[in-house]
């Protein structure tokens, strides 16, 4: 299993596109997905369903780990961690 | 991101409104990228307030790309609409064209993301209902 803890810096947190990102870019790779939000607490969420991501409720600022397990595991957390540093496709703050 | 070419979900929008169509249409489009096909089929054949089963039938002879099509509807005669004009589309289009029962909007941002990340009909049908749950943090 290969995992990343990230923070979140998009202002909106992890929804509306920038959430559509994460799912899709999760929903290109075979191995499971998920995501936690480390400061609220939640329970492991399906990286790849956009209800499930939003219910995660990650706002600016939030620590989220996101876990991928399966043959391309690595790859999957590699893609995370570019799109997270990519500001999930948004511009971010600072 | 998928690393096939094989067809997605479409998703088609009927309301009353062709304004509300469109307006669906684009927003869902903002949130899924260019890749699904997302058709909008609003108000009567005259512009008027209304729905047109000739023109859902097309809507969702458009949308289909082979994996199948998802019609959100927004009220019960729109949803009667749909089902005449799934009399009207080419029977292996009908045969994968499921009507949701989810909330326009969210339904079909929901629905577009999930068919966008490549998932198969069933999994985007039943996205489509549950995003009646959407969270949305209002206190």
């Amino acid at each position: 299993m290969q995992v990343a803890e990230l923070e979140v810096h998009n202002k909106s947190g992890l929804h509306a596109r920038p959430a559509a990102t994460f799912v899709k870019t999760a929903a290109g790779f075979r191995s499971k997905v998920t995501i936690e939000n480390l400061t609220r607490g939640t329970n492991p969420a399906n990286a790849k369903s956009l209800l499930a991501v939003l219910g995660c409720g990650v706002e600016q600022g939030h620590l989220v780990r996101v876990s991928a397990e399966g043959e391309d595991e690595e790859a999957a957390i590699g893609a995370v961690r570019a799109l997270a540093e990519g500001g999930f496709g948004e511009a971010v703050p600072g | 991101m998928s690393d096939t070419a094989e067809p997605l979900v479409g998703i088609v929008v009927a309301s009353h409104s062709a304004k509300i169509a469109e307006g669906v249409v684009e927003l869902a489009g903002q949130m899924a990228g260019p890749e699904v096909r997302l058709i909008a089929a609003g108000g009567a054949i005259d512009g008027s307030l209304g729905t047109d089963a000739g023109r859902i039938a097309e809507a969702i002879g458009q949308a289909d790309a082979g994996a199948g099509v998802v019609v959100l509807a927004d009220l019960g005669s729109a949803v009667m609409a749909a089902k005449l004009a799934l009399d009207m589309v080419e029977p292996q289009t009908a045969a994968r064209t499921k009507l949701s029962g989810g909330p326009l909007v969210e339904g079909a941002v929901v629905a577009a993301v999930q068919a966008s990340a490549g998932d198969d009909l069933a999994t985007v049908v039943e996205a489509a209902e549950e995003a009646a749950n959407m969270p949305k943090d209002v206190g």
